[in-house]
């Protein structure tokens, strides 16, 4: 809008006042200026000036024709705001006169011509605050909105928004105003101003109105400004509107848009209620693909999906079934099956000198880092150099001999990386880890059992073979076997609010024999299978078991693991959270404030919400005695409620810089994981310099959060700076076992499915978050705030929590027939195009690719043929391309 | 009767019958005969679990046409193997210790670093290694001194736990010894034991040992360390004036490099060790006279010793002064030069062959060997004559023990020498400041020995301890001769 020429005067009720202030000297500078004028311009005032004196003329036929000309003068001018047009700035100092004249003015139509006029004038002179330009708006004859052009409307908006939280809090009647509105939205919504139109909207709280003004033309920007503005909206206002937004895409049948802002709300009637109202087969398959990645369950019934075959096919997708096929034909596409081995990863030849030697007596903790980095470079291949390899003369096969190169308890770890080197693949999967169930050993059953989950994960069967085959093992005698099974259950079933499971775990939660760790572990496979649900029972079941734990139980960092599990039933839930957090300051004061942070962390994780980051903010800059350790919870949930939107999340980076500089020893060793949590997957080079340096850091636990996450955020992109650094790594700390333990599980997560992979819970353009990997994540960084407790002592298994959040980074395109299909697209990096005008561009700095094709943080594909029509409008994970029936073969 | 589809692996088996009236077990077998995977290891997914033998068919509520999966596999039940993996963290401190890679470091004592890295670097030395075993279990013979006796077998038993610890090794034992042995180094000042010349420390300590060794009965060879470390140096003495010559033969342990203003590189350094004036009677003449004496080698030791003549009396401070100038040294040593023209002759035939076996490596034409290889045994016929070198095949390289005949020994070394150690000093005087020992490990990767703590280091960080600073710089280069395998 043009400035004000008023603004500065603060003392603007007398008008005449406040015309001349600006204009000191009027009668010196007009003098200059009338010298200045052109010959036109000279003209064009005396004219004006004539016009004004006409107007207060008693005879209504000459002031009707002196407004007619003035209003003509005005008009013809209005074309362009870049200066205060020429009629504008002459009229301006008769605006008193006029407004003088107005008053004295009997109610006539003359009377409302003359308001249209003041009204426009107003534009420019009124005083700030006095929103004169409404005022005679509201005065005046009511005719077309657009006829003063864009400029006036914007104020006029502008006004009316002031105006409208002034009659609210007056409660005075809005009517007038919102017929005003109408005009005014009908005029942006025509005119390629929507972003105006939606903000008009929002502030008279009045959204509804949008969907009568929509049309084909605008939707598609109407929309992607409303969610992207919802990012920034507090409270339930960001619901209403989404909603909006879910109404004006189904109302133009943009059903997979519909579908997103549906799993956004975590509204399964909306997806019903999507898949009941398109009609499309094909495009249902779509919606399937879409349910699948965002990993929740979803039921298919008679309503959504007439014929019995079409459901179960569409249901196969919703369950995953097709994962494993899909990521291996980008595997043989990429020309990536060849099995590696955790040396081909190390590349321990690039380091002279310092590395250590080959040693000739195995090491256990080296080779139980061997077998996760295996399992992690392998994941979901089928096939590697270590467990899998052909049984071959040689009593009990390879895979034997390598799984009794592990000690003890690392034995558990070993059997189940074989469920992760087969992930998804259930057939196989399952008949491979088969042979280990009858083994004498209770570590390698364990490890059965817990690789028999992980096979499931993300993966649902009809048979249900998780639950079939770990079911009976859940109350068996020995704690390893337990745990193993508890933590399958937990893996597989994540998620899915399975009832018979929840009978099954409440029942060891309720047990006050059973072992410390066997509870802790059942009560997080309890949070991820109910992640997000706000189940009553399941929280009961947890709070009492928290409540039955002594003093000293209360100490050990296993506990911890049981606010962590209730948070996750309220993951992303917000308020839901409260009546939860009410109970917990009822807990020992050991735990309390623990779990209270963490309740606070996982309810409010992936929204964003600012006041949130603040509170937890200033939880962390207190300085405490040395036995608090609530502040761990509390820097992750910095991250966790951040990592919603790209410029929060660079404001938590600067924040925790700040931690790390001013906090005490326990904050600093949550930060790295903090800034792991905020970038996973994404190695941003500010953050991977920064982890770099606290990867030396003299404190060993800040070193060794420092090193994991730096392996979590270069997770699935074999970035060649970070391999680089953590083969530094391990040369560097060659003596220390656990820093090198922790190095190589980062060099393992840096090569997850030798580059196919991530870890990165949001999907769909970054606008979707997917609570099970969210879940699993959070789980890992949690066991980690206690390193040497949990990760370095018998838990490692822990680590496998991280297949939750594992999918691939795909753009996988399939034919009607749900074959691949090979076409040509353009990969670049994603532009943010909201609310700007015309076509902009969506991406930058492309390359041609034909798919399958690999896709990096920030990257957006989009079709290079008009041959085919994407049935999705995000091209990313499986997307169904459907013959263009316009296309015509060029030559 | 109901008929279902049963999915085992990739594979459906459609049409399978149940007999609802027989116990699961049945249907177990029917699924044995199309798969072949015992009843005992089937699963098979049913409602809420899995089916067991003796359930009813009827309360599992299977429908026809149902489809049911089944797990298990006839494979091969894995086993542990008999004889677990050892694992390193289980085994006892001293087998630990092979896997590191290194051996362990060596306690300060009190200003005992020119000890310690004396030790490490001697330490190094294999061959010696196994003389010292053989001399601890053969016992003290007449010709030897009590307190050289019991300092040799204290060094024995300081490389044997050096071996064998992971964790620093505090050499009491040794320490004590080498006190009674040679007071000097038991010189107090302010009530705390002095710094001291880890260069003398080096002489003294291989001086008992090539005493004790030497005398030693069992050892084929009279002289271990002789034979290991002595350098045979021929001496031409030449006086100017009267024309007098004489020459002299003796034997030293190690080659001093003096630095002086035109001296940049060890070799310039060793040439002018090797070149020096005296003032002796003459008989000629009557009188004292400047002889110059020039020096050749004309025995090569396996392991070359080079001391860096960094430092000098300084009178007006009176303490030994420190040159700090930067003599380059390289990583593999050529003394063809230095050597006399006897031992010239004699390098030249396994010189050809190892630079033949380098240019193989390097993968030079075959043609251009096989000519020079030629040549090259012809000379060797004309230069060593009667010299046997038909029994001197046994490489020096692999050999560990290989304390061989003097003859053969020079047959295979070829003037090409190798750094494997290097004793550096830090510090402004000789008899302050701190020496560290910089060691080859057999498996090639270099380690710094600081007292109790051994740091990895890199190559190309190893020669740039030459001086011309602060840092530390070196002080004596031990060199390992490089033979060739036949």
């Amino acid at each position: 809008m043009a400035p004000d020429p008023n603004s500065a005067s603060g003392s603007g009720t007398r008008d005449e006042a406040v015309v001349k202030v600006p204009a000191k000297d009027p009668k010196k500078k007009d003098e200059k200026k009338d010298e200045d004028l052109s010959e036109e311009d000279l003209a064009l005032k005396q004219q004006l000036e004539l016009y004004v004196e006409r107007v207060q003329d008693s005879d209504p036929g000459l002031q009707k024709a002196a407004l007619e000309s003035m209003r003509q003068e005005i008009r013809t001018s209005t074309s362009s705001m870049t200066s205060v047009p020429k009629p504008l700035k002459f009229l301006r100092p008769h605006y008193g006169t006029l407004k003088a004249y107005y008053e004295t003015m009997g109610v006539s139509d003359l009377k409302k011509y003359l308001a249209d006029i003041l009204s426009v004038l107003a534009l420019t002179m009124s005083a700030e605050g006095e929103r004169e330009s409404l005022k005679f708006r509201l005065l005046g004859s009511e005719s077309d909105i657009g006829s003063w052009g864009h400029e006036y409307v914007r104020n006029l908006a502008g006004e009316i928004s002031q105006e409208y939280a002034k009659r609210q809090s007056e409660e005075a009647s809005i009517d007038d105003l919102m017929e005003l509105v109408q005009q005014i939205v009908a005029f942006h919504m025509k005119h390629n101003a929507e972003p105006e139109a939606v903000d008009l909207l929002m502030e008279v709280e009045d959204l509804d109105l949008l969907v009568e003004h929509v049309d084909s033309t605008n939707f598609r920007r109407t929309c992607l400004y409303l969610t992207s503005a919802a990012r920034y909206l507090p409270g339930p206002d960001d619901i209403l509107v989404l909603d909006i937004a879910y109404m004006i895409y189904l109302k133009f049948e943009e059903y997979p848009n519909a579908l997103q802002i549906a799993l956004f709300l975590d509204n399964l009637q909306y997806v019903k209620q999507i898949f009941t109202s398109c009609d499309d087969l094909l495009m249902k398959k779509q919606f399937c693909y879409i349910i699948a990645r965002h990993g929740i369950e979803f039921e298919l019934d008679d309503d959504m999906v007439v014929e019995d075959e079409d459901r179960y096919a569409l249901q196969d997708i919703i369950n995953n079934s097709k994962l494993s096929e899909g990521y291996l034909t980008l595997a043989r596409d990429i020309e990536v099956m060849e099995p590696k081995s955790p040396e081909d990863i190390y590349k321990a030849h690039l380091l002279d000198g310092r590395a250590s030697a080959g040693a000739s007596v195995d090491s256990a903790r080296q080779n139980l880092a061997a077998t996760f980095v295996n399992a992690f470079v392998n994941a979901g291949f089928g096939q590697d150099k270590l467990m899998t390899v052909p049984a071959d003369a040689s009593s009990g096969g390879a895979s034997g001999t390598w799984l009794f190169k592990n000690k003890e308890h690392g034995k558990a770890s070993a059997a189940a990386s074989l469920g992760m080197i087969l992930l998804w693949d259930v057939d196989s999967g399952l008949a491979q880890i088969d042979k280990y169930f009858h083994s004498s050993d209770s570590h390698v059953i364990a490890g059965a059992l817990l690789g028999v989950g992980i096979v499931n994960c993300n993966i649902n069967n009809d048979c249900d073979p998780a639950l079939a085959l770990l079911g009976d093992y859940v109350n068996k005698e020995d704690p390893s076997v337990r745990i193993g099974a508890i933590m399958g259950l937990g893996i597989a079933y994540a998620g899915a609010q399975n009832d018979q499971i929840r009978y099954k775990l409440t029942a060891i939660l309720n047990d006050a024999k059973a072992p410390l760790d066997v509870t802790a572990f059942t009560a997080i496979s309890l949070g991820l299978i109910y992640v997000g649900s706000c189940n009553e029972e399941v929280a009961q079941a947890i709070i009492f078991a928290l409540m039955d734990r002594s003093e000293s139980e209360l100490g050990e960092p296993l506990t911890r693991l049981l606010p962590l599990a209730l948070g996750l039933l309220y993951l992303g839930k917000q308020e839901s959270v409260e009546a939860t957090a009410e109970v917990s300051k009822t807990f020992n004061e050991k735990i309390r404030k623990y779990c209270d942070m963490t309740l606070l962390s996982c309810a409010y994780a992936g929204t964003g919400n600012v006041l949130k980051v603040q509170n937890l903010l200033g939880h962390c800059a207190q300085h405490l005695e040395k036995s608090e350790t609530h502040q761990g919870p509390a820097v992750l949930g910095i991250a966790m409620v951040a990592m919603a939107e790209e410029l929060g999340l660079e404001m938590a980076i600067r924040s925790l810089e700040h931690l790390l500089q001013y906090g005490e020893q326990n904050i600093r060793r949550a930060v790295p994981l903090a800034l792991g949590l905020l970038c996973i997957s994404n190695p941003k080079v500010n953050v991977m310099d920064t982890l770099s340096r606290l990867s030396h850091d003299t404190d060993s636990e800040v070193a060794m959060a420092a090193v994991i996450s730096l392996g979590l955020i270069g997770a699935g992109t074999n970035n060649a700076r970070i391999a680089g650094m953590l083969r530094n790594l391990s040369s560097y700390y060659y003596k220390d076992a656990n820093l090198l333990f922790c190095v190589r599980i980062a060099q393992g997560l840096v090569h997850l499915g030798k580059g196919l992979l991530t870890l990165n819970p949001f999907h769909s353009d970054r606008f979707l978050l997917s609570p099970v990997s969210l879940a699993g994540i959070t789980t890992l960084l949690f066991a980690c705030l206690d390193m040497k407790a949990i990760i370095l002592g018998k838990y490692h298994y822990v680590l496998y929590f991280i297949v939750l959040a594992m999918q691939p980074r795909m753009l996988l395109t399939v034919d009607e027939n749900l074959k691949p299909l090979s076409v040509p697209v353009r990969v670049g990096q994603a532009v943010d195009v909201v609310g700007q005008a015309g076509r902009p561009k969506t991406i930058t700095g492309f390359q041609t690719h034909s798919t399958p094709v690999l896709l990096a943080a920030g990257d957006r594909a989009e079709l290079a043929t008009e041959k085919y029509i994407p049935l999705s409008p995000i091209l990313e994970g499986f997307v169904i391309l459907k013959e263009n029936p316009e296309y015509k073969e060029d030559n | 009767m109901l008929t279902v589809s049963v999915k085992w692996q990739k594979e459906v088996f459609p049409n399978v019958e149940i007999d609802t009236s027989q116990p699961p077990y049945v249907f177990k077998c029917q699924l044995y005969d199309l798969t072949g995977v015992p009843p005992e290891r089937q699963k098979i997914m049913v409602k809420g679990g899995l089916l067991k033998d003796d359930s009813d068919w009827k309360t599992l509520g299977v429908k026809q046409g149902q489809k049911l999966m089944m797990m298990g596999t006839a494979d091969e039940i894995v086993k542990a193997p008999e004889k677990g993996p050892v694992f390193m963290e289980d085994l006892p401190e001293e087998e630990q210790v092979v896997a590191l890679g290194h051996s362990a470091g060596l306690f300060n004592l009190g200003n005992t670093c020119y000890m310690n890295s004396t030790v490490q670097c001697l330490h190094s030395v294999p061959e010696l290694k196994s003389a010292l075993v053989k001399y601890s279990q053969s016992g003290r013979s007449n010709d030897v001194d009590q307190s050289s006796h019991m300092l040799t077998v204290a060094t024995s038993d300081l490389f044997n736990d050096l071996d064998k610890s992971v964790k620093p090794v505090a050499p009491m034992q040794f320490w004590m010894l080498l006190r009674k042995k040679y007071p000097q180094f038991g010189q107090l000042h302010n009530g705390s034991f002095m710094q001291q010349d880890a260069e003398e420390c080096w002489t003294q300590l291989l001086y008992t040992l090539s005493q004790s060794l030497g005398s030693s009965t069992i050892s084929e060879n009279p002289d271990t360390v002789k034979a290991l470390f002595g350098i045979d140096i021929v001496s031409r003495i030449h006086c100017q004036e009267s024309g007098e010559e004489s020459s002299e033969a003796e034997s030293i342990y190690s080659l001093k490099c003096h630095i002086s203003q035109e001296v940049n590189h060890l070799l310039e350094g060793l040439k002018h060790g090797l070149k020096s004036e005296l003032e002796k009677a003459s008989p000629s003449l009557g009188r004292s006279a400047i002889y110059v004496k020039e020096s050749r080698i004309n025995g090569l030791p396996r392991y070359l010793t080079i001391q860096f003549v960094r430092f000098f009396w300084k009178r007006e401070s009176n303490q030994k002064a420190k040159i700090l100038r930067k003599v380059d040294y390289p990583l593999e040593l050529d003394i063809y030069d230095l050597c006399s023209d006897d031992l010239r002759k004699k390098l030249e035939a396994p010189r050809k062959k190892l630079r033949d076996e380098e240019g193989k490596k390097l993968g030079l034409k075959a043609s251009e060997k096989s000519s020079s290889s030629k040549d090259n045994d012809v000379k060797m016929m004309d230069a060593e004559g009667s010299t046997s070198n038909g029994s001197g095949e046994s490489s020096i390289a692999t050999s560990q023990d290989g304390v061989t005949a003097d003859a053969d020994k020079d047959t295979h070394l070829t003037g090409v020498y190798d750094l494997v150690a290097v004793l550096t000093h830090k510090g402004r005087s000789a008899d302050s400041g701190h020496y560290v020992a910089w060691v080859k490990q057999e498996n090639g990767k270099w380690i710094e020995y600081d007292d109790d703590n051994p740091i990895p280091q890199r190559e190309e960080d190893i020669t740039k301890l030459s001086g011309g600073g602060d840092w530390h710089m070196a002080y004596i280069c031990m060199y390992k001769a490089r033979g060739f395998s036949m």
